[in-house]
C-alpha cells in the first residue's frame, strides 16, 4: 500500500519534471517517460501481489478538517481498477511522448505532459480513497484535469464546445454524487466508507434513492445511453493519447463507482438489477448502431465505447440480479465478467484509439471515406490494430472473447436457475445483437481504412509511425493476446473479485467454471496452432502452382478507379436501413438526385438536449426585460421586495 | 457432398438430371490443381481468409457430439465459442473481400456482414432454448450424452428452436431464399460475389469450408432433432448421415419451391428466426 503511494509520487514527480525542465525538451522527455514507467510499475505491484491473493491494506492520513480522516485503501476492486488507470495509462503517456510535440510544435505541450501525470495519480486515487472527501477531491480533480486535456487544441470551436458540454455534464454529475453521499451519510455519523457501509441497512426504501443517485451520478461519466451525449464529441476532439486514456480509463471510473456502491451497500434490489441490465442492452445496442453510422474514425470508436460500457453493465446487472435473488453462482459471474470486460476493454480500446491516432498521425485525416490501403503503408500499425478490433468483436482467440464468455455463461446460469432471475436471458439477445453488430463495424474499419486502395493523396502518402508510437500499441496488443490465450490467469482473479464485490465465499458450483476456462484457453491456442499450420502448409501448397498477379477481376470492366470501391457509409447502409431510423443516419439530396450526402446526427445531444435547451431558453429570453441597466429599476426592485418582505413579517407578527 | 445432394434434389424436382453427388469434389480437385491468380491489390489476408475459412468449421465441428455422446473438444459453455468460431471465419472473409477494393466484393462484403449480424440473435436464442430445456452449458451437455432432449415437455419450443436453427442454416451456407449459390449475377449473389477474386486452391478451399459449414449447421440440427445418445456407436453415426442428408434433401426442396428474397425483404426473414426462437425460449421459461 505505501508503495502504491510511492509510485504516485513518482508519477507527480514526473509531471514536475515536464514542467521544470520546458527549456530542454529532449531531456524533459526522457526523465518524463522514465519516471511514469517506473511510477506506474511501482504503484502496480502492491495491486498484483493483492490480486494474487495477498492482504488488503488501509492507510489513515489524519487531517484536522470536519470531514473526517482521509482513508485510503488497497482491496481486490482496487487492485483490479488500480490495474485498469495503469496499464493502458502508462501505454498512453508514452505514445503521448512521441505523438504530442514529435513534430517539432511545442506550444503548451510540456503543461500537457505535466496535465497528463497528474490525472493518472487523480484516477489512482479514485480507486483508493476510502472515505468521502478524498473521493470526491480526486473525482474532480480527475474531472477537470480532464478537461484541460481534452481541450488541448483549443483554437478549433468543435473542441471548445466538445469540452464545453463536458464540463456541464461531468458537473451535473459530481452534483449528483455529492447528493447521493449527503443524502447517504445522513446528519451525523463518519464519511470513511466503513462507515457509509455500516448505514447501509438503516437507509429508507433499501437506499433507492442511493442507488439512483449512484446510476445517474456514474452513469453520466461512464456514458450509458442517455447519459452519453458528451462523450463522442469529447473523445474524438481530444489527442489521440488522451483520448485512450478518456475512452480505456475515465470512463471505467463511473463503473468502478457504481460497483463500489453495490458492494458497501450490500444486496441491491432486484428492481436496480433490472435497471441496470436493461440500460446495459440499450447502451450497448444503440451504441453499436450508432458507430456503425459515424464517418469519422475517432467518433466510431468513442461510440463502441458506449457500447462497451453496455457489455460491462449487463454484466453488472447480472451480478445485480443474482445478489438479490440469491443466486451465489450468477452473483459472481455477473461481476467477475463486469470487472473483467472492464480490463479487457481498457487495453483493446486505448489499442484501437492509439491506432486510429497512428492513423490520422500518418494521412491528416480522420475522415475513414478518404482513407484505404493503410495496410501495406502501415504494417504494423495494421496489424495492431487488428490485433484490438478481433479483440473488441469477442473473437477467439482474444481477451474480448473471454470476458464475453464469462458474462454469457452468468446470465445462462441465471436463466436455468428458478424464478423470475430468469428473465435475465434478455441479455442474452442484447449481447448476441451487439456482437453481430460489433463484427459488421469493425470489418467496415478494417477494410475501409486499411485495405483496398488509397481513396485520396493523403492515404497514398501514409507512412508507418515511429517506434515510439508502435511500442506502446504493442504491448497493448500483447496484453489482449495474453489474456485471451492464458484466460486462467485473469478469470481466476476476476472471480475471485467478483466473490468480493457480492461479499460472499466463492460458491462450490463454480468449479464447472474453472475447468471451462482452462479448457478454454487449450481451445483457443489449438484454434492459434491450426490457423499458424494451416496458413504454412497452403503456402506450401501454393508454391508448386503458378502463381500469376493482376488486377482485381472487375467483371469486365477495364477502367476501375479507387472510387469505385465501397466506402465505409455504402458498407454500413444496408444493415442501417434495417434499423430505419434509430441509427440516426440524414440522407440528403441535391441538385435533383446528382448528389448525395448522408450524415450520422448524435440523437440525444442534437436532436433532445439542444433543442430542449434553446426552449428553456427560448422562455427565459421573456425575462429579458426584467433586467434594464438603469439603475432606478434596480432601486424600485429592492424597494419592492423590501415592502413584500415587511408585509410578509408583518402578517406573521399580527395573530 | 451435402451441397451435391442439395443441387440434386433440385434437379430431380425441377425435372432435370443434374450433376452427379460428388461433383463438389470433382471441383475441388480440379481447382487444387490450378494455378491462382492473385490481385496487385490484396495482402496477406486475402491469403489468410480461405484457411480461416476451413479451420474455423473444422474446429466447430469438434465442439458437437457427433457420435451422439462425446464431442472431441467440448467445454462449458462452448456454444460461445461455436458462433464466436464462425464469425471469426466471417470476418476474415469480409476482409479479404474488401481487401481486392472491388466494388463488387465490397457490396458482397457488405450484405454478408450485414445478414450475419441479423442471424446471430436467432443462433444464441436456440442454444438458449436448448440450455433451458437441458439444463446443461455445453453442446455436449445439450445435445449429447445419455439423458435425450425432453421432447416430451419441451417439444413446442425445441420445434421453433429447429425451425429457426434451419432458417439459420440457410443463412449460414449461402442458400435460398436468402442467396443464390446458383447465380453469378453481381448484384443478386452475396457469397459468390464475396469469394469472386479468389481462384485455384484458394477457392477450393473456400467453396470446402461452406460446405463444411453447411454440413456443421446440419449435424447441429440432426442433434436436435434426434438424440443419438442411448443408440450404439455405429447406428448413431448412421442415423447422424441419414439424417444430414435429409436436411440436404430439405434444403433443396426449399430451394426449388421458392424464389431468392428481395435483399430488403432479407433482414425481415432473419427477424422472424429469430423471434421464432425467442419465442420458443419464452415458451421454455414459462413451463
Amino acid at each position: 500500500m505505501n508503495l502504491c503511494f510511492w509510485g504516485l509520487a513518482t508519477i507527480v514527480a514526473a509531471a514536475g519534471c515536464a514542467a521544470v525542465l520546458r527549456s530542454r525538451p529532449v531531456l524533459a522527455d526522457r526523465a518524463y517517460g522514465l519516471l511514469v514507467a517506473v511510477g506506474c510499475v511501482v504503484a502496480a505491484a502492491p495491486a498484483v501481489s493483492v490480486l494474487a491473493g495477498g492482504s488488503a491494506a488501509d492507510i489513515q492520513i489524519p487531517i484536522p478538517a470536519p470531514s473526517g480522516p482521509w482513508v485510503f485503501g488497497l482491496d481486490r476492486l482496487s487492485a483490479a481498477f488500480l490495474l485498469v488507470v495503469l496499464g493502458p495509462g502508462l501505454a498512453s503517456a508514452l505514445y503521448g511522448l512521441r505523438a504530442l510535440g514529435g513534430d517539432g510544435s511545442r506550444r503548451g505541450v510540456a503543461t500537457a505532459r505535466a496535465l497528463f501525470a497528474v490525472e493518472l495519480a487523480a484516477l489512482a486515487l479514485v480507486v483508493l480513497a476510502r472515505a468521502v472527501v478524498p473521493f470526491l477531491v480526486a473525482w474532480e480533480a480527475m474531472a477537470v484535469l480532464a478537461y484541460f486535456l481534452v481541450t488541448f487544441d483549443n483554437e478549433r470551436a468543435e473542441v471548445r464546445r466538445a469540452g464545453w458540454v463536458y464540463l456541464v455534464a461531468t458537473h451535473v454529475g459530481t452534483l449528483a454524487l455529492i447528493a447521493l453521499f449527503a443524502s447517504w451519510a445522513g446528519a451525523g455519523g463518519g464519511l470513511t466508507f466503513d462507515a457509509l457501509a455500516s448505514r447501509a441497512g438503516s437507509l429508507p426504501a433499501r437506499g433507492a434513492l442511493v442507488l439512483c443517485l449512484a446510476l445517474f451520478g456514474f452513469g453520466l461519466k461512464a456514458g450509458l445511453v442517455p447519459l452519453h451525449f458528451w462523450l463522442p464529441d469529447a473523445h474524438a476532439s481530444a489527442p489521440t493519447h488522451v483520448s485512450a486514456l478518456m475512452s480505456g480509463v475515465v470512463i471505467k471510473m463511473g463503473i468502478y463507482g457504481l460497483i463500489r456502491v453495490v458492494s458497501l451497500l450490500g444486496a441491491p434490489p432486484a428492481w436496480w438489477g433490472w435497471l441496470v441490465l436493461v440500460s446495459g442492452v440499450l447502451s450497448g445496442v444503440l451504441g453499436v448502431l450508432w458507430a456503425l453510422a459515424q464517418h469519422d474514425l475517432k467518433r466510431l470508436l468513442a461510440y463502441h465505447s458506449v457500447e462497451n460500457i453496455g457489455i460491462i453493465l449487463i454484466g453488472l446487472g447480472t451480478g445485480a440480479l443474482g445478489a438479490a435473488y440469491g443466486v451465489p453462482l450468477v452473483a459472481v459471474l455477473g461481476f467477475a465478467g463486469a470487472v473483467l470486460h472492464t480490463m479487457n476493454h481498457a487495453l483493446f480500446k486505448s489499442l484501437l484509439f492509439l491506432g486510429a491516432g497512428a492513423t490520422v498521425h500518418a494521412t491528416g485525416t480522420r475522415i475513414m471515406d478518404r482513407l484505404g490501403g493503410l495496410g501495406r503503408r502501415m504494417p504494423f500499425t495494421w496489424v495492431s490494430f487488428l490485433i484490438g478490433s478481433v479483440a473488441i468483436v469477442g473473437l477467439p482467440p482474444l481477451n474480448g472473447f473471454v470476458s464475453e464468455w464469462v458474462i454469457y455463461l452468468g446470465l445462462l446460469r441465471g436463466g436455468t436457475a428458478g424464478g423470475s432471475i430468469r428473465l435475465v436471458l434478455l441479455g442474452v439477445v442484447g449481447l448476441a445483437i451487439i456482437g453481430g453488430l460489433a463484427l459488421a463495424c469493425f470489418a467496415k474499419v478494417c477494410g475501409v481504412v486499411f485495405l483496398g486502395v488509397p481513396r485520396s493523396d493523403a492515404a497514398l502518402h501514409g507512412h508507418e509511425v515511429a517506434g515510439g508510437m508502435l511500442g506502446p500499441m504493442f504491448g497493448l496488443a500483447g496484453a489482449c493476446a495474453f489474456i485471451g490465450l492464458a484466460p486462467g490467469l485473469a478469470v481466476g482473479p476476476a472471480l475471485v473479485v467478483g466473490a468480493s464485490i457480492a461479499r460472499i465465499p466463492f460458491p462450490a458450483s463454480g468449479s464447472e467454471v474453472f475447468a471451462g476456462i482452462v479448457r478454454l484457453g487449450l481451445w483457443s491456442l489449438v484454434l492459434v496452432v491450426l490457423l499458424a499450420l494451416g496458413a504454412v502448409a497452403w503456402a506450401a501448397v501454393r508454391r508448386r502452382r503458378s502463381l500469376t498477379r493482376a488486377e482485381t477481376w472487375g467483371c469486365g470492366y477495364a477502367l476501375q478507379n479507387e472510387r469505385m470501391q465501397y466506402t465505409a457509409s455504402s458498407f454500413a447502409a444496408p444493415l442501417l436501413a434495417a434499423y430505419g431510423r434509430l441509427a440516426g443516419v440524414h440522407e440528403t439530396h441535391a441538385h435533383g438526385g446528382r448528389a448525395f450526402h448522408s450524415q450520422a446526427r448524435e440523437l440525444v445531444l442534437d436532436g433532445a438536449i439542444l433543442p430542449a435547451w434553446s426552449a428553456v431558453r427560448g422562455v427565459l429570453a421573456r425575462l429579458r426585460p426584467l433586467q434594464h441597466g438603469r439603475l432606478w429599476v434596480y432601486l424600485l426592485y429592492v424597494i419592492a421586495i423590501l415592502l413584500l418582505l415587511l408585509l410578509y413579517l408583518a402578517q406573521g407578527a399580527s395573530p | 457432398m451435402l451441397p451435391g445432394v442439395a443441387a440434386k434434389t433440385k434437379a430431380v424436382l425441377t425435372g432435370r438430371r443434374g450433376a452427379p453427388l460428388m461433383q463438389l469434389y470433382w471441383d475441388l480437385f480440379r481447382l487444387v490443381r490450378k494455378g491462382a491468380v492473385y490481385s496487385t491489390t490484396t495482402t496477406w489476408i486475402f491469403r489468410l481468409a480461405p484457411v480461416a475459412g476451413l479451420v474455423t468449421p473444422l474446429l466447430a465441428l469438434g465442439l458437437l457430439p457427433l457420435d451422439g455422446r462425446h464431442a472431441l473438444f467440448g467445454f462449458t459453455g462452448d456454444f460461445v465459442g461455436f458462433a464466436a468460431l464462425l464469425a471469426l471465419g466471417r470476418f476474415t472473409l469480409v476482409l479479404a473481400a474488401l481487401d481486392t477494393g472491388s466494388s463488387f466484393e465490397g457490396m458482397g462484403a457488405s450484405r454478408d456482414a450485414t445478414f450475419a449480424s441479423l442471424v446471430e440473435p436467432a443462433l444464441f436464442l436456440s442454444f438458449v432454448v436448448l440450455a433451458l430445456a437441458s439444463g446443461q452449458l455445453s453442446l455436449e451437455g445439450m445435445l449429447g450424452g445419455t439423458q435425450a432432449l425432453p421432447w416430451g415437455a419441451a417439444a413446442p419450443a425445441l420445434a421453433m428452436a429447429a425451425a429457426s436453427l434451419f432458417f439459420v442454416l440457410l443463412t449460414e451456407a449461402s442458400r435460398m431464399p436468402v442467396d443464390d449459390p446458383a447465380t453469378h449475377l453481381e448484384l443478386t449473389m452475396i457469397h459468390e460475389v464475396t469469394v469472386l477474386d479468389h481462384s485455384g486452391p484458394d477457392l477450393a478451399l473456400l467453396l470446402y469450408g461452406a460446405a463444411l459449414r453447411m454440413a456443421l449447421f446440419a449435424a447441429l440440427l440432426v442433434g436436435v432433432l434426434a438424440s443419438r445418445g442411448r443408440l450404439p456407436g455405429p447406428a448413431a453415426l448412421g442415423l447422424l448421415v441419414a439424417g444430414l442428408l435429409t436436411v440436404a434433401v430439405a434444403v433443396g426442396v426449399v430451394e426449388s419451391s421458392m424464389a431468392r428474397f428481395r435483399l430488403s425483404r432479407v433482414p425481415q426473414f432473419l427477424v422472424a428466426a429469430s423471434v421464432l426462437a425467442s419465442l420458443g425460449a419464452i415458451l421454455q421459461l414459462l413451463s
